[in-house]
């Protein structure tokens, strides 16, 4: 029997940027399950502002928040030379909103409600990328 | 003034370079130890801005409230997808995560227990946005009484009396005596009295040269019947506008979506009633009545039981 398990590998921080409180609590959670580091922004803003940015391997980001919206996190990210891929998640479906956001280089757009399949794939896709 | 009492008023008034604008007077007495008026102090204000602004916003609250009312299916439906969504979206995440940690080795419990108090409040969440959309589209089921014609149309009057004031409405009730009650739903009626005082107060809006008179008039008609009658001094309508007016839909207000008259109709209609216009007879304007049959009379069935 081994006495300690090493962890060499350091889970991928996936970073989670919505306004809405439901998202904020369950999918860190889920990101944990899938084995993921998690952490959880209520805007853009707080998530500019914190130390996670320099470390988020991945950003779920929603579209549609009061203040700095998700597509405009993207552009200042772009600028600051944040290389690190995006999957939109929104409750809104617009079906031309998503592929303007794929040409702009998202890896995904996601429709609420999605499920684990959906939302795995999105971030393999991501971090396969990456 | 002549009660020696304080007074605010709004008027047009010329300006010196001829334009007629918005004016707000108020005017106070100032009275020595004894308690005489020595003089009067009034401070003029233009307020023309304001007015244009304010008659701007009631003009757009009046159309947002008909729009809203004929809101589309499709923003209905957008709006209700997407307040749902969010709740589910909790629901589907919580749940994964839920049957992951009870398939870890050894099962979190604990996180399992929590993932799903989180479905059961989401759900909840859900819950509430229906019966919030339930409450908002309920037709509440009518409530049919013995309504006092007078009593309702001076309740109307009542709550628009500023609005007659701010646009110098002379309004005057003619009110029967003795009016014997209709049976039905008062707060219909009160809508369709409303509609008719409204569209007065529009028809006589462009109005300068000759004072803006309305008159809400009560009385008996043959039949078992009573009657209100609405007459403005407006710009009234000619014949060929008649049969429109009731329309669904028909309007002569810009912007406007003129679904107040057919509502009305299909109101009195369903109290076993008649709405109908009639140009005034003498100088401009119409009169809108509407007939309903009223209740037994109290004097009436005393009467029959005296012989």
């Amino acid at each position: 029997m081994s006495i300690e398990a090493v962890q060499t590998v350091k889970p991928s921080l996936v970073s989670v940027v919505d306004d809405d409180e439901s998202v904020r609590e369950s999918l860190p959670d889920l990101l944990r399950e899938f084995g993921f580091a998690a952490e959880a922004f209520s805007s853009a803003e707080a998530f500019l502002a914190s130390d996670f940015v320099d470390h988020t391997r991945c950003l779920i980001l929603d579209i549609a928040m009061p203040g700095m919206s998700g597509p405009e996190l993207q552009r200042e990210l772009a600028q600051r030379r944040h290389a690190f891929p995006i999957v939109f998640i929104t409750a809104h479906k617009d079906e031309a909103m998503r592929r303007h956001l794929l040409d702009h280089g998202a890896v995904e757009c996601l429709f609420k409600p999605f499920n684990e399949t959906a939302l795995l794939a999105a971030l393999h896709s991501a971090l396969r990328v990456n | 003034m002549a009660r020696g009492e304080a007074m605010d008023v709004e008027h047009r008034m010329r300006r010196f370079d001829g334009v007629y604008r918005w004016f707000h007077t108020r005017v106070e007495p100032f009275r020595d130890e004894a308690g005489n008026i020595v003089r009067w102090y009034g401070l003029l204000t233009d307020i023309d801005e304001q007015r244009r602004v304010e008659d701007a916003l009631r003009q757009r609250e009046q159309q947002l409230s008909s729009a809203m009312q004929i809101a589309t299916v499709a923003q209905l439906s957008a709006s209700i997808a997407h307040e749902i969504s969010q709740p589910l979206s909790g629901i589907l995440t919580n749940a994964s995560t839920c049957l992951r940690m009870l398939a870890a080795d050894p099962p979190n419990v604990e996180g399992a227990i929590e993932t799903a108090r989180r479905t059961i409040r989401d759900a909840n969440r859900a819950s509430d946005v229906i019966t919030r959309l339930r409450a908002l589209f309920a037709r509440k089921e009518g409530m049919t009484e013995p309504v006092d014609l007078n009593e309702t149309a001076r309740a109307v009057m009542a709550m628009l009396h500023n609005q007659l004031q701010r646009n110098r409405i002379l309004a005057r009730a003619e009110l029967c005596e003795d009016l014997p009650r209709v049976f039905g739903d008062r707060v219909q009626l009160e809508q369709v009295i409303l509609n008719l005082l409204l569209n007065a107060l529009e028809a006589m809006n462009g109005v300068d040269e000759r004072p803006k008179q309305l008159l809400v008039k009560t009385e008996r008609e043959e039949g078992d019947r009573v009657r209100l009658t609405v007459q403005d001094a407006g710009t009234g309508f000619d014949d060929s506008a008649l049969d429109k007016l009731f329309d669904a839909f028909y309007t002569t207000k810009s912007g406007g979506m003129g679904v107040g008259l057919a509502v009305s109709r299909s109101i009195i209609e369903n109290h076993h009633g008649q709405l109908w216009a009639t140009p005034n007879q003498q100088g401009p304007g119409a009169a809108f009545s509407f007939s309903l049959p009223h209740l037994p009379d109290v004097n009436q069935m005393s009467a029959t039981h005296v012989h």
